[in-house]
């Protein structure tokens, strides 16, 4: 243990006086500061935060997994190819251990300098109303807009299997089929996938005079003191002249309407206009959501629309409601970054323990940026390999899926918008990023180094 | 065990990219060096002394065959913290300085902290740097560096030094400097594998050498055994009286044989240390590293690591090691040329060929003043050097004023 913290010390030693990471620190020690004062977003408080957060955080995680990268393969391949190694290794230390105390000094250096950043970048934050003196509706805002996490509950999609399956029976019996979907197999398929997606969009839709109801359960505000939001974006079968709608909406327990059921909860009425295909977060007080986290959103078409109400799917509706703290948010999202470094450690090492300095940098940015469009690269490979599928699944894919989700697990994704980074999301990144694939990258670099001939040929 | 470093039929064929053989750099070699043995390797440029001590060390590994050291692996760390390593080259981190380079080697052994700051100072007094001690190693000179290699070597107190081409880049004074060393490392009951080409360096220490060419041993054998020639004789006197001279020569022709009387030329390196010592006696300043004679106290004859460690956690250490001006310090092989007059003993001299040369190894010990001898005995020099760390500045003082009283007589 004890050599394996004097392996470690001596890497941060080096990243430090080598000057290799001073550079790094000195770009964000000037840029932090200087970005909170120069962003200004869309002028409002609200948009100066989202702003700066989000470049901050981008822009920090941008710097600590390039300092990452060169740091961990610059210290193992300045040692092999300097070959202070040779004094190393044939001192009381275990290879592995020689390499766990690099990570581990590489992962300390990394801690410290993402704790002092985002150190810097949660003060600008707090500080930035303070500052400006923003108007109380201005600062209301921000603290229900971005001051929270809050988490967002989607409807559940209905099953319509069976309903599509009554519904194609029923108009078999009545004869009422397109002609020739019954005997062929390939056209009834795809009559009924047709079928599907009506039924499915009529769930979506209100027709005029009616109306949708949502249900949701496991509504947990922190403060029921505070408002939830109902997020929705409206779209239509037919555009209304000033493209805008009326409706009318009720959120609260349904269920006392529904079963004469004796709850206190209120149920509160909106009236509103709203302009087609955007989005408008309509604000709820919290007390709405029963005691057990039911809670019931309405929307009624009002008649003078003259047009049947889509929700689209996904984003049509969401109810948002304040889940955690911003700091504990914050906080969690610094952690996201930080198994990204831990990742990128391991690669570095891996990469450099066969491979000169060069190449095993490109070798990890590559991965690193490709690892920040993997999403991407998943669906692209899934969709131009559908033909090719047992092939494909079974060479290409596990190596697509080897590389790291940077943009599945991105911190400003979810801080801009105030999106609660919940723990078992955390733990999600923390089981994919480190314990499979740095541990495994991390096997591998243990496995190099251990049958590596470290005094290379010289004859 | 016998053997300190055994090897059997030891080869390392490197081959090219295509796995075909290329090159045999070292060809069944079976080496058998006993413990308390100086053994030189010696050899041209290429000739597998290098690959052999890597082998022996697992930073190679032998295509056949099988290397021993203390009767096991070196790569098991317990065998390995028995061994001291000093490369070709001073592979050194540049960005630390000589006392952080000591410590960052001697955490790697665990070493606990008190241990591990008593034997850096030892050592960087013992390699003359301790003026330079917090210096980074990068802006050292070459022999500084080789210095501070050397010193990283020692810092577990191994029982086992395997030296790469050690004298390497240094200056005279530290190339005597190593020798003496490796002598009195070798008293101590340690054993020294040395690679060498530098063959005047191999001859003054080693017991043993073996000569290697393309990877196989051309010759092995004791150094006297190989060199003596034993069908002649060398006479060293005094000065005496040209009548004396005669008488001798007499006798010589008496005997039937051949005689030849000249005055012995001084080696230049004697010379070279007696006006260097000279001008440290002056206080002449220098940048570079000075030349001490002193041996770390620690590399004891029978060192116990459980002994060191409870006998130095027990003694508080203070922090301060007082540092004298290193000009005090006198390098001893000064005097051995005015040692000479004294010894008039032809009888014994006719066995030592060079009487300058062998001298200064027994002169060399002013870290053990007579006086405290007899104590000696009784406690290890270890426990002589935990109560010097802990009252030292007056047991200090009796450490050093032999030695000064020494240099003054020179």
């Amino acid at each position: 243990m004890r050599s394996i913290w004097a392996v470690a010390v001596n890497t941060l030693k080096q990243a430090l006086r080598m000057k290799v990471a001073v550079v790094f620190i000195v770009l964000l020690i000037v840029l932090l500061p200087a970005m909170g004062i120069s962003m200004t977003g869309d002028g409002t408080l609200k948009g100066r935060l989202q702003t700066f957060v989000s470049y901050g955080f981008s822009l920090t995680s941008f710097l600590l997994c390039l300092l990452t990268i060169v740091v961990s393969i610059y210290s193992l391949t300045s040692e092999i190819q300097q070959k202070q190694i040779y004094t190393v290794v044939t001192k009381p230390i275990r290879r592995f251990q020689f390499l766990f105390g690099k990570l581990l000094g590489v992962v300390l250096l990394d801690v410290v300098l993402l704790a002092l950043f985002s150190a810097v970048i949660y003060a600008v934050i707090i500080y930035t109303p303070k500052f400006y003196r923003a108007s109380r509706l201005e600062r209301a805002r921000a603290d229900n807009e971005f001051f929270t996490a809050r988490a967002g509950l989607t409807p559940a999609e209905v099953d319509v299997a069976q309903e599509v399956i009554d519904t194609y029976n029923r108009l078999e019996k009545a004869g009422q089929l397109p002609p020739g979907v019954s005997d062929n197999k390939v056209s009834r398929e795809s009559y009924i996938k047709a079928l599907t997606q009506r039924i499915k969009l009529g769930k979506r839709a209100a027709a005029v005079g009616h109306e949708l109801v949502w249900e949701f359960n496991n509504v947990k505000p922190l403060d029921p003191n505070q408002s939830l939001f109902i997020r929705f974006k409206y779209d239509v079968s037919v555009n209304p002249p000033d493209l805008q709608v009326f409706g009318r909406w009720f959120a609260g327990d349904d269920r006392q309407v529904k079963y004469g059921a004796n709850v206190q909860t209120p149920i509160y009425t909106f009236d509103r206009k709203d302009l087609i295909r955007t989005f408008y977060e309509m604000e709820v007080p919290a007390d709405s959501v029963a005691e057990d986290g039911y809670l019931a959103v309405g929307f009624f078409n009002v008649p003078l629309n003259n047009t049947v109400v889509i929700f689209p799917p996904q984003e049509g509706l969401e109810v948002l409601y304040k889940a955690d703290t911003f700091t504990a948010n914050f906080l969690r999202a610094v952690f996201l970054i930080l198994f990204r470094l831990i990742f990128l450690a391991c690669l570095g090492i891996l990469a450099s323990t066969f491979l000169s300095f060069p190449v095993a940098v490109l070798l990890s940015l590559a991965v690193f940026f490709t690892g920040t469009i993997s999403g991407f690269c998943l669906e692209s490979f899934d969709f131009l390999s559908e033909n090719l599928s047992s092939v494909y699944s079974y060479t290409v894919r596990p190596i697509v899926q080897l590389l790291p989700q940077f943009d599945k697990f991105n911190p400003t994704k979810f801080l801009v918008p105030a999106r609660l980074l919940s723990w078992s999301l955390l733990a999600k990144a923390a089981l994919y990023m480190i314990c499979i694939k740095a541990v495994l990258l991390w096997l591998a670099a243990l496995l190099i180094f251990n049958c590596k001939e470290i005094a290379k040929v010289i004859v | 065990m016998e053997y300190a470093i055994e090897t059997f039929s030891l080869t390392k064929i490197f081959s090219d990219w295509w796995g075909r053989d290329k090159v045999y750099a070292v060809d069944d070699l079976s080496l058998q060096i006993r413990y308390n043995e100086v053994f030189g390797l010696l050899g041209p440029n290429g000739s597998g002394k290098t690959t052999t001590l890597k082998m022996l060390l697992g930073l190679l590994y032998p295509t056949k065959g099988r290397a021993l050291c203390l009767g096991g692996d070196a790569t098991d760390p317990k065998i390995n913290a028995r061994i001291g390593f000093m490369p070709e080259e001073s592979y050194l981190y540049r960005y630390l300085n000589a006392r952080e380079t000591l410590d960052f080697y001697g955490r790697l052994f665990g070493l606990p902290a008190k241990v591990r700051k008593m034997r850096i100072e030892a050592l960087l007094d013992t390699v003359g740097l301790k003026a330079v001690a917090n210096r980074p190693v990068g802006t050292f000179s070459k022999g500084m560096a080789r210095r501070i290699a050397l010193a990283q070597a020692l810092i577990n107190d191994p029982d086992l030094l395997m030296m790469d081409e050690p004298t390497t880049g240094l200056d005279p004074i530290g190339t005597r400097q190593i020798k003496d060393l490796i002598l009195q490392l070798a008293k101590r009951g340690k054993t020294v594998l040395l690679c060498s080409h530098l063959l005047a360096d191999v001859e003054d220490v080693c017991d043993r050498i073996a000569i290697l060419y393309g990877g196989k041993i051309q010759s092995e054998g004791k150094v006297k055994e190989l060199l003596q020639q034993t069908d002649k004789k060398q006479i060293t006197t005094g000065s005496i009286s040209d009548t004396a001279v005669e008488r001798i020569k007499r006798i010589v022709r008496d005997e039937q044989a051949d005689c030849v009387v000249s005055s012995p030329m001084d080696k230049l390196e004697t010379f070279f240390i007696r006006t260097v010592a000279e001008a440290q006696q002056l206080s002449s300043p220098t940048s570079g590293a000075v030349s001490t004679t002193q041996i770390g106290h620690f590399l004891a004859p029978e060192a116990r690591p459980e002994n060191i460690l409870d006998k130095l956690v027990s003694t508080p250490v203070s922090r301060e090691v007082p540092t004298e001006p290193a000009t005090t310090k006198q390098v001893a092989p000064v005097e051995t040329s005015q040692a000479k007059p004294d010894e008039k003993l032809l009888g014994k001299l006719t066995e030592q060929p060079e009487p300058a040369e062998s001298k200064p190894v027994v002169k060399t010990k002013p870290v053990e003043p007579k006086a405290p001898q007899k104590e000696q005995i009784k406690k290890s020099i270890l426990d002589r050097l935990a109560e010097c760390s802990s009252n030292q500045n007056a047991d200090r003082e009796q450490t050093d004023r032999p030695q000064a009283g020494d240099s003054g007589n020179a």
